[in-house]
């Protein structure tokens, strides 16, 4: 469990070090609107991507565009750090993207609606401006096809 | 990922979603997530379980109501303590001859390529039982990626070495092998598989020879590389970082 203080001390100091600053100014937007009329896109930093796309690069800013109608066997995961578990992910795409579960959600009307596409970053060595044009992109996307709401999924 | 989430609601999207290391999230002060104690890898907590991954993402969803922020909340539920005893066992035993992590004997092939044909069948079985595999980032068949690392390990120098393709070849060599070791049905401990994988198999001790190897180097660019080869966890002693 990542519960920092039960980590070794090399594992502890590592993650640690990437603590950053604050990112300023601060962004909060509080909108109260039923779950039931959200659009949502999933965007992962799990450096997922289709099999016949190119491989994330061992430090790699750029994004993976994950087409809504995916197949669970269509996702490989190039993410380049090797200090997590991907057994979870090779047993059940879901557990890093859980795109069957919003779909349930979907289904039962609890969500309203999802987006066309859905997003990967890959989040190992890349600094958080690094990542700014690229997210920047994936917002005009996000925001032209509607989606109001983003969920995201770490490694 | 809390950058990415600062960066998407200063463009007036609002996220949610899951931290797994608090302290980072802390630091970055993004708009909303949860923090959960699930190991890294494993947002949703556990897989093949959907009621609980279910749960996890509603309590994320739960904080789009907040009228301020940062928020950062504690998910309450943690993963059940998986008994070892309880999980499947490894289908293979493996003896891998003493020196093998030495990297001295020049028949890494050989021993690689006689390890992955046990292998197989259970790849099969994996294959099977799960509909898919995620194998497939290096883009070649596991044969020519076992080639691949054995040539980085004989090799007289590491300097022709394309590393980008043997990260891609280690990385599909070790999902190729973790869904073998895991095919049979039923919850594997992820820390056992893993410490099969690298203190048992001919393949943990190629990876291990070949990250002293590329640690031992005096150019930055290699020893750098080196942190990509073994995760901290199985190099603890050994010079890792």
């Amino acid at each position: 469990m990542v519960r920092l203080a039960d980590l070794p001390p090399d594992e502890r100091a590592h993650l640690i070090a990437k603590n950053s600053e604050p990112l300023r100014p601060a962004a909060f937007v509080a909108a109260r609107k039923p779950l039931s009329q959200r659009r949502v896109a999933l965007v992962t930093t799990a450096g997922l991507h289709f099999r016949d796309e190119p491989s994330f690069d061992l430090m790699d800013a750029s994004y993976r565009v994950i087409a809504g109608d995916l197949r669970g066997d269509e996702l490989v995961m190039s993410h380049s750090s090797v200090n997590f578990d991907r057994g979870g992910f090779q047993e059940d795409l879901n557990v890093v993207f859980p795109i069957d579960r919003f779909r349930e959600l979907v289904e039962e009307g609890v969500v309203g609606s999802l987006a066309g596409q859905h997003f990967s970053f890959m989040g190992s060595l890349v600094s958080p401006p690094m990542l700014e044009a690229s997210a920047r992109q994936v917002a005009a996307v996000l925001r032209k096809d509607g989606v109001d709401t983003v969920f995201l999924t770490p490694v | 990922m809390s950058a990415i989430a600062h960066f998407l609601e200063s463009e007036g999207i609002q996220t949610t979603g899951i931290s797994l290391v608090r302290e980072n999230t802390e630091a970055l002060q993004p708009p909303r997530f949860l923090w959960t104690s699930f190991p890294l890898g494993r947002p949703l907590g556990k897989p093949g379980d959907p009621p609980f991954q279910r749960r996890v993402i509603l309590a994320a969803l739960g904080l789009l109501e907040r009228d301020s922020g940062p928020v950062l909340e504690d998910y309450p539920e943690d993963l059940p303590e998986l008994a070892i005893e309880d999980a499947p066992a490894c289908p293979m035993s493996f003896a891998r001859p003493a020196g093998a992590q030495t990297g001295a004997t020049p028949s890494w092939q050989n021993r690689l390529a006689a390890e992955l044909a046990l292998m197989r069948p259970w790849h099969a079985l994996s294959v099977r039982r799960r509909g898919r595999t995620t194998v497939g980032i290096a883009k070649a068949p596991v044969d020519a990626l076992i080639g691949r690392l054995a040539a980085a390990l004989e090799a007289p120098l590491l300097e022709g070495t394309d590393l980008k393709a043997l990260k891609y070849a280690l990385e599909d060599l070790k999902a190729y092998y973790q869904e073998a070791l895991t095919a049979q049905p039923g919850h594997h401990d992820f820390q056992e598989t893993a410490r099969v994988l690298w203190q048992e198999t001919e393949l943990g001790g190629a990876m291990l020879a070949l990250h002293e190897r590329f640690l031992g180097h005096e150019d930055r660019r290699f020893k750098a590389f080196a942190r990509g080869i073994a995760p901290r966890s199985q190099t603890r002693g050994r010079g890792g970082d």
